[in-house]
């Protein structure tokens, strides 16, 4: 597979940090430096991933000054933009470490957190999560949809992270090597490791306003996030068995079909003087039926990929040693 | 063969500038010895050591004048297909069956002058991985352009950047970006777009079109059918391969939002005290229903076949490493 093969340089550091840019030339210098510092008193060794996610202006010559000045630290450019979620998988399939810690490119979380983080994780912990508890962002264009959208995720996944949106996250080497992010999924990575069986924790971080550049976000992406989080919630809920889920979903449409039936028995019984021009509603209860047919045929369709897919669909889920 | 021979053979793929001349015969033939000749010599002109592989799909013949002097050249290989596979496969086949680092793609017919595929090569810099043409100054007629406008609009929707010739059959490839091209089906008119989201750098060259080019060509509604279906299937692929449910979750919202609003105002009516049994309005508000629910279904076979695929895919391609 692709992240074994490009991990297969025995005895890597213990520590990797990832931070994909997108357009962040004036944030890589001080980004750099600021890392170093920060995990000056580390330990073990450790290495940092620079990702430059298809940038326009001049980041990638920073990332190459950054990697000249410094062995430790590494330049990945990519083809072209693709935003966080796959820059983040680059990082994450070159990074060697032991230990994973992504975080923005942009300054805003704070390299000085990632010695805590990675303590914390070593209490026992597959992915500790940032929360930026003194968020310093626009609070009804940034902090109020977070705000709403966190409740819902933690309503829908269950998994009670305040702080989805946060990038500074430490995450354990073997949970990376089952969670394969693709589309926006950044976002979920708590509720994609939990279903992978990870142990989850969260801790306090700091934040800082933006100093150099802009924001790549808007509100707008609010509901696309809503509508992944229901993508998300189904597959994750399903995933092991999609004719189940699909026949689920059939029950409603089975529950009109029985409904427009039993109205059909009744018309016809009562009104024997409508019984040829009578069709609408047995019409209705066949095309409900036709449906949830339809549905069960589709979940078997699921199935069939499930089966086809023998190496993901055998994976074990996620477990340690209890000692 | 002679050792001597093959390791001289070697010798010219290696030094990076030898070009492997990819033509798909499938339509449109010129006569092809012709176009082996002039293309042949513009290129050892240039200096550029080179192959051709002509792809006969079913149907074409090789002209018995290229079959003898494919027997006095060993850098002209015709391969011929059995039966019809199309363009795509046609420059799959040339792909695989070719050495070079360089590969140039060309049409079956004088689609640019040959002297232009100097230009195309110059353009491949070592931050380029692949070139394509663009015919220009166009000296057709304003019925061709036209088809060429219409489509390379149409196409243009999907990316951030418009090519002006997306349809021109001449183009410069890397290998590694020939190959690394999800080339099936009908997607080679597609490559300049393709090869930009699979993350290469990507470069349109103007070269001077021939003048037996310029005949007007039109096609029966049958191929314009095809053609349609071709951008809609390249649309839809670049815009939702990813995420599915998005695309068929947006149609069937749209057929179940409309099923649930007929069904209220039908409600409304009922609680009024007017009949709906006879009313066909309650049929198609079941029907709105139905379907939406059976199209975010699919949406969600396809997601649920997305999420499986996922350990093997990347959606980035790493340019440069540090």
């Amino acid at each position: 597979m692709i992240m074994t093969r490009l991990r297969e340089e025995a005895a890597g550091p213990d520590l990797s940090v990832v931070a994909p840019l997108y357009n962040e030339s004036q944030n890589v210098a001080p980004l750099v430096e600021w890392i170093l510092l920060a995990l000056a008193d580390y330990s073990g060794r450790f290495e940092v991933i620079l990702v430059d996610d298809g940038s326009r202006d001049d980041t990638w010559d920073g990332v190459v000054a950054a990697s000249i000045q410094d062995d430790r630290v590494h330049g990945l450019r990519l083809g072209r933009n693709v935003g966080q979620t796959a820059a983040m998988m680059a990082g994450f399939d070159h990074a060697r470490g032991r230990v994973v810690v992504s975080l923005d490119g942009d300054l805003q979380n704070d390299p000085r957190d990632i010695p805590a983080l990675v303590a914390k994780l070593d209490e026992g912990y597959d992915l500790v999560c940032g929360w930026r508890e003194r968020r310093q962002d626009k609070f009804l264009l940034r902090k109020v949809p977070s705000w709403v959208a966190n409740r819902i995720i933690r309503r829908l996944t269950g998994v009670q992270i305040t702080d989805n949106g946060c990038s500074l996250k430490a995450y354990r080497r073997e949970l990376l090597d089952r969670v394969s992010l693709y589309a926006e999924q950044h976002r979920f990575i708590p509720a994609l490791s939990a279903s992978a069986g990870a142990r989850i924790t969260e801790m306090p971080v700091r934040h800082h306003a933006r100093r150099f550049g802009e924001s790549k976000y808007g509100i707008s992406r609010t509901v696309k996030v809503l509508a992944d989080l229901f993508t998300l919630k189904m597959i994750t809920t399903f995933r092991s068995r999609p004719l189940l889920g699909f026949g689920v979903a059939a029950v409603p449409l089975v529950l009109g079909s029985m409904l427009f039936a039993t109205a059909a028995a009744v018309a016809i019984a009562d009104f024997p003087e409508f019984k040829a021009t009578a069709v609408v509603f047995p019409g209705a209860a066949m095309l409900f039926a036709a449906a949830a047919f339809y549905l069960v045929m589709l979940g078997l369709v699921a199935e069939v990929a499930l089966n086809s897919e023998r190496e993901s669909a055998n994976e074990v889920p996620n477990a340690w040693e209890v000692r | 063969m002679e050792p001597t021979t093959e390791s001289t053979r070697r010798d010219q793929v290696a030094d990076g500038r030898f070009v492997s001349v990819i033509v798909p015969v499938v339509e449109g033939v010129d006569d092809l010895t012709e176009l082996y000749r002039s293309f042949s010599a513009a290129l050892t002109a240039r200096g550029n050591d080179h192959e051709f592989v002509f792809v006969f799909d079913g149907g074409y013949a090789p002209p018995p004048e290229l079959v003898t002097l494919s027997h006095e050249r060993t850098n002209l290989k015709l391969l011929r297909f059995a039966r019809s596979f199309g363009e795509t496969a046609a420059l799959r086949l040339g792909i695989e069956r070719s050495r070079g680092d360089l590969l140039l793609t060309l049409p079956a017919y004088f689609q640019v002058q040959a002297e232009g595929v100097g230009a195309l090569l110059d353009a491949l810099t070592d931050q380029t991985d692949v070139v394509v043409a663009s015919r220009s100054p166009r000296i057709d007629s304003w019925l061709n352009r036209l088809q060429s406008a219409v489509f390379n609009r149409m196409i243009s929707g999907v990316g951030d950047r418009q090519f002006h010739d997306s349809a021109c059959g001449v183009r410069v490839l890397r290998r590694a970006a020939a190959e690394g091209l999800p080339l099936y089906g009908d997607l080679h008119r597609f490559i300049p777009a393709l090869a930009l989201r699979e993350g290469y750098q990507v470069v349109e060259v103007p070269v001077p079109q021939h003048p037996s080019n310029a005949r007007t060509r039109l096609y029966g509604p049958a191929t314009y059918a095809r053609r349609l279906l071709d951008i809609a299937t390249f649309f839809f692929l670049a815009k939702f391969t990813e995420k599915p449910l998005r695309f068929f979750g947006l149609v069937g919202s749209l057929f179940f939002v409309a099923g649930a609003v007929t069904s209220l105002i039908l409600l409304v009516n009922r609680l009024e005290g007017q009949a709906i049994a006879n009313r066909p309005l309650l049929l198609l508000a079941v029907l709105c229903l139905a379907l939406g629910v059976q199209l975010m279904g699919l949406g969600l076979v396809g997601e649920i076949i997305v999420h499986l695929r996922a350990p093997h895919r990347r959606a980035y391609r790493v340019r440069e490493r540090v």
